[in-house]
């Protein structure tokens, strides 16, 4: 069975096309990398309506080349200017019949209806801030419920006047402040919406300044609300948000050692003289980078290290009594004197990620060059020759971007420790089925539930082997799924004596006159050939019994990297219905009265929350 | 920057091969010409060769001539800010 790592070569022909990172360099060259990166294969389509409060031609262009470059095919809708409420309250035909998968509102601080009065008291204040919201939430509350469309919408952007100098900041009826608390609002709702993401302008504006931010001629002569920097920045955000929506952010932070987590050589300088601590500048800032890179690994990025030196030298770099960084940080470490694109291979074969999920950290450009050519999937950020800019320079590109941080996140990295210890627990019987027995698994199995939904969705879209048709959906779309009658939805968390694996399961099948069609089917590698898929299947059939179903019907169809499943439903018994000359293949399945599980080696443990599911 | 390199970067814009664009070209005849094409072309012309168009006048231009003009750009070379 090829390796995840082995098929991603043959699915992402992308990234041979690697962005320009200048504005001029991308308006120069922007039609001809279009044309480029539109030749790729296997680019994911998504339809995006971009309803604006001022002119949006150009954040299109942007957000197209970046979307484009992270092999996404966007559609766009746009609407007339300034006409985003207006398209939706009156239904605008056209974007009624675009069908969008995500809706994003381009406003900015111009499109504020009303500012407080001078002097006006903070209960008058209050009403004008919950009539800005109810303009909002009545257009974000349409769009969710007749276009089920996922909303990226700007928070606000600052103003580069202020008429009352720091008073704006401190009184109510501030702009400033204004602003502020409508920001706050808007964080609110989006905490408690999940359909819903801000898309955070007040920062983008703060980290270019305002007077890059917003172009006055930009604005006098397009009505474009911010510069054409502004929009590179905007676009380059939105397609790390785009990219999160459909799980397909990065997980893996490969990192070199010298002068990249520490200043200096360790083989030539040995531990004692590394640069690494506060009594000296380099020193603090190669210790605030590591500081970076810790906090990323508690927030679910498996780091790895890829390293040319001895391998007992490089472990002994951590040894060193500021590091922050600690040898179990690390989920996999290639020190030797190998080619670093063969151990980037070896790491990803290791974990068991694709090419695609990983960036590769190395101050030495032409170490860069050589990955960057030969795994062209992998992102190398160009991090420079100054360890006071390489966080920035991983930072800005978003390839981390969140829409949600779930709990299975935070304890990724405890998964991968495990799964070493789970490795060397196999090898040591000989028998497989004892090796399963010994686990003492435990799965949890119900339908979909709203505490899940992240990580559901984050699975249908990133799962490629063990997936029986491929069908991507946003949160949005499974939301809709999960409380719609007329489907069945299941979801498999497995846990081990070794660790919980989390949620690792997802099925779901449209119901129609007492028949199941299963329209997805997917399983994370992590946990291959532990029989979790008989569990769930025993799940399915039980939900099927009690709902009188009598007949299962499942759909296989071909991916790149989904032959491994071609026989699966074959193997549970389903008899062939069919096929087609594109690979699909058909199966049906009679549910039976009586019914033999499949599973021998699971616990299925019936949770409190499970039973009021089932009722 | 001289006439022809600006004109060499209205080509990129366009996607058009190095040379095309000569000069006199109507704005709204250019092939990939659209409304964002100009917002390109002052970006570039701003960012990279300190050229400012002045406020009044831009959206006005309707031809390659005029946007020559409007950014003084000539055949010799004009010292960048």
């Amino acid at each position: 069975m090829k390796t995840d790592a082995e098929n991603s070569n043959e699915v992402r022909s992308a990234a041979t096309v690697k962005l320009p990172t200048t504005l001029p360099e991308i308006l120069r060259k922007r039609e001809a990398l279009k044309k480029e990166l539109q030749q790729q294969e296997n680019l994911l389509p998504v339809r995006i309506a971009m309803l604006g409060g001022s002119t949006t031609s150009e954040l299109r262009k942007m957000l197209e080349l970046f979307l484009l470059a992270d092999g996404i095919q966007p559609a766009f809708y746009e609407s007339g200017y300034n006409r985003y409420r207006d398209d939706v309250l009156f239904e605008s035909p056209e974007l009624w019949e675009f069908k969008p998968d995500i809706v994003f509102f381009h406003t900015t601080w111009r499109n504020v209806s009303q500012f407080p009065e001078l002097l006006e008291d903070e209960a008058r204040v209050e009403q004008r801030v919950e009539a800005e919201m109810a303009r909002f939430t009545g257009v974000w509350e349409k769009v969710q419920s007749e276009l089920g469309a996922l909303i990226l919408q700007n928070n606000f952007d600052l103003p580069n006047l202020r008429l009352l100098g720091n008073l704006e900041a401190v009184q109510s009826f501030g702009r400033v402040n204004f602003l502020m608390r409508l920001n706050a609002e808007f964080a609110h709702y989006a905490r408690s919406h999940s359909h819903l993401l801000i898309s955070d302008i007040h920062y983008l504006a703060a980290e270019m300044g305002l007077d890059n931010w917003a172009g006055s001629h930009y604005w006098y002569n397009f009505h474009m609300a911010i510069s054409p920097a502004a929009t590179l920045a905007l676009a380059r955000n939105l397609a790390g948000m785009v990219q999160a929506v459909y799980g397909r952010s990065r997980k893996c932070l490969v990192l070199d050692l010298d002068n990249t987590l520490w200043g200096g050589v360790i083989g030539d300088d040995g531990v004692q003289n590394l640069l690494l601590g506060r009594d000296h500048p380099l020193g603090e800032a190669y210790l605030d980078f590591q500081h970076y890179v810790k906090d990323l690994k508690r927030r679910g990025i498996l780091l790895a290290v890829c390293s040319k030196n001895e391998a007992e030298n490089a472990r002994e770099g951590f040894l060193h009594p500021d590091s922050i960084l600690k040898l179990d940080d690390f989920s996999a470490f290639k020190a030797n004197w190998n080619a670093k694109p063969e151990n980037i291979r070896e790491i990803a074969a290791e974990l068991n990620i694709g090419l695609d999920s990983m960036v590769f950290v190395d101050d030495n450009p032409a170490e860069r060059a050589l990955v960057s050519d030969q795994l062209p999937e992998v992102a190398v950020p160009d991090i420079g020759a100054d360890v006071a800019g390489y966080a920035k320079a991983i930072d800005r590109e978003r390839y981390f971007e969140l829409t949600k941080l779930v709990a299975d996140d935070l304890s990724r990295s405890d998964f991968y420790s495990s799964n070493a210890t789970r490795a060397a627990a196999e090898a040591s019987f000989a028998d497989y089925g004892e090796f399963l027995s010994s686990l003492d698994m435990s799965a949890e199995i119900g339908p979909f539930m709203p505490v899940y939904l992240e990580r559901i969705t984050q699975l249908i879209n990133k799962t490629n082997q063990f997936n029986l048709t491929t069908r991507r959906y946003t949160s949005a779309e499974v939301q809709s799924m999960a409380g719609d009658p007329g489907w069945v939805t299941l979801y498999g968390r497995l846990a081990d004596c070794f660790g919980d694996n989390g949620l690792v399961s997802v099925i779901a099948g449209r119901v129609e006159d007492k028949i199941l069609e299963v329209d997805l089917w997917l399983m994370s590698c992590r946990v291959f050939k532990r029989e979790m898929e008989f569990a769930m299947f025993d799940a399915l059939v039980e939900r099927c019994q009690a709902l009188g179903i009598h007949k299962i019907v499942g759909v296989f169809v071909p991916s790149k990297k989904n032959a491994i499943v071609s026989g699966f439903y074959a193997s549970l018994g389903f008899q062939s219905a069919g096929s087609k000359d594109n690979g699909e293949t058909r199966w049906e399945y009679a549910v039976p009265q009586c019914y033999t599980p499949k599973n021998r080696y699971i616990l299925r443990s019936a949770s409190a929350l499970m039973a009021v599911a089932n009722a | 920057m001289t006439r022809s390199e600006f004109l060499l970067e209205m080509d990129d814009i366009l996607g058009l091969p190095g040379g095309t664009l000569q000069g006199n070209e109507k704005l709204d005849e250019l092939q990939n010409w659209d409304s964002t094409s100009l917002i390109s072309l002052i970006s570039l012309a701003e960012t990279n060769n300190g050229v400012s168009l002045p406020l009044q006048g831009v959206v006005d231009c309707s031809t390659v001539g005029d946007l020559l003009r409007l950014a003084q750009v000539d055949d010799e070379a004009v010292a960048s800010v």
